[in-house]
């Protein structure tokens, strides 16, 4: 198991599946078969990515505990930054094919529809995350403080879940799937935190004075 | 199915089409003024609403119950709207019957509101006295109201209604007041605060 997660091979075969969502969007565009209004097929498309890649990201840490395979640490950064690609494609749906680039439109848009303050607070969170994700700037703002920014992933994953519930008409059964996976994922986080904090401190240097 | 059929000629009416979502299509229906039906009911002068109800049986629609909406769907029009010439009792498109996902065997067609409001497969109509509830409004009021007239100037809560895309085209085009059948309708509501009455 070890060489098959730290082979080279296996990173390239996971970067390449993480493609497929967007092989198929292009695929079925070349082919006409997104359906009677393509354009809200891709949105709701990238959009769904965007937040199967979060959750795909944040299930990377209890996976590596739970499976006792510290090896898939190798995966995480590139698929968070598939999380922020999507939510690239996501975020360029709307401002262009719905808005036209018409940026005081989105302004007015992101004031306005308590959906989407959300949905554009889920995206420019992620922005600082993909660019601080070299080991440059790993090492640049020290382990622990790269640590505490990046968890801003949380509040994107739920701002996104939220987006979603406010955006869908009357069947919520898809974000409330969705909005129970972040919930299992970070009642994870909390647990183990609660769990490093009981557990008695790890002992030092015998004192002198013994 | 056949008496309604056989009660007036039916006519080819080529119609815009806008969903209360922002996308819009151009459609050839075929079927009669509702006008027509309600004639010869003879409606008394109680009546002041139609209220319309659709087709509902869970067991060949399991997926009812998950819809996030009561069924059966209901819908429901002032008398004067449903007795405009343009208000269509639909039995068919494209020059063939409704397909069942398009509401067969009967619907309604009124081009100068929401596509929600143009019920599919009809069961019951009633003519009533006081307004009927209809089934977006009872599920969300804020965001749908019992008139939904295609109004560019008054937004959705969650979106802009002064433009549309019309399917197959990738700009898109500014909303008509009325769906552009203002000629025909902006008479009925004349006086009437059509921000408050959405």
């Amino acid at each position: 198991m070890h060489s098959f997660l730290t082979s080279k091979w296996t990173k390239g075969a996971l970067f390449a599946l993480c493609l497929v969502p967007l092989g198929l969007l292009v695929w079925q565009g070349l082919h006409n078969d997104l359906g009677a209004n393509p354009i809200e097929r891709i949105t709701h498309a990238t959009g769904d990515w965007t937040l199967r890649f979060l959750i795909i990201a944040l299930a990377v840490t209890p996976f590596r505990k739970i499976l006792h395979l510290p090896d898939l640490i190798r995966f995480r950064r590139m698929l968070g930054l598939f999380a922020f690609f999507y939510g690239c494609l996501h975020f360029t749906t709307y401002i262009w094919l719905d808005k036209f680039f018409d940026v005081a439109e989105m302004l007015k848009d992101v004031q306005k529809r308590k959906f989407i303050t959300v949905g554009f607070t889920a995206f420019v969170l992620m922005i600082p995350l993909a660019l601080t994700s070299t080991a440059g700037w790993i090492r640049r703002l020290g382990g622990r403080r790269w640590q505490m920014i990046h968890r801003a992933i949380y509040i994107s994953a739920i701002a996104g879940v939220i987006h979603y519930y406010w955006l869908v008409k009357s069947d919520v059964r898809k974000p409330l799937f969705y909005g129970a996976l972040v919930f299992l994922l970070l009642a994870w986080r909390v647990g183990a935190w609660l769990q490093r904090r009981r557990a008695p401190a790890p002992v030092r240097a015998a004192s002198p004075t013994m | 199915m056949d008496d309604i059929l056989k009660l007036a000629p039916l006519e080819e009416r080529i119609y815009r089409h806008r969903c209360v979502e922002a996308w819009s299509i151009v459609v050839p229906w075929i079927g009669y003024s509702f006008s027509t039906i309600a004639k010869l009911v003879e409606p008394t002068p109680k009546a002041k609403y139609v209220a319309f109800q659709s087709y509902y049986d869970p067991k060949q629609m399991p997926q009812g119950r998950w819809a996030g909406i009561d069924f059966p769907y209901v819908e429901g029009l002032r008398l004067d709207e449903a007795m405009n010439p343009l208000a269509l009792l639909c039995v068919g498109m494209y020059g063939e019957t409704l397909a069942n996902q398009d509401g067969a065997p009967l619907r309604m067609v009124l081009p100068w509101k929401y596509g929600f409001k143009s019920i599919k497969s009809l069961v019951k109509i009633r003519f009533v006295g006081s307004q009927p509830p209809t089934t977006w409004n009872l599920a969300a009021p804020n965001e749908y109201g019992f008139y939904s007239n295609v109004n560019p100037n008054v937004d959705h809560p969650r979106w802009s209604q002064a433009k549309e895309r019309r399917l197959g085209e990738f700009f898109k085009r500014p909303t008509l007041m009325f769906n552009g059948y203002g000629d025909q309708v902006a008479s009925l509501y004349s006086g009437m605060d059509l921000k408050k009455n959405f």
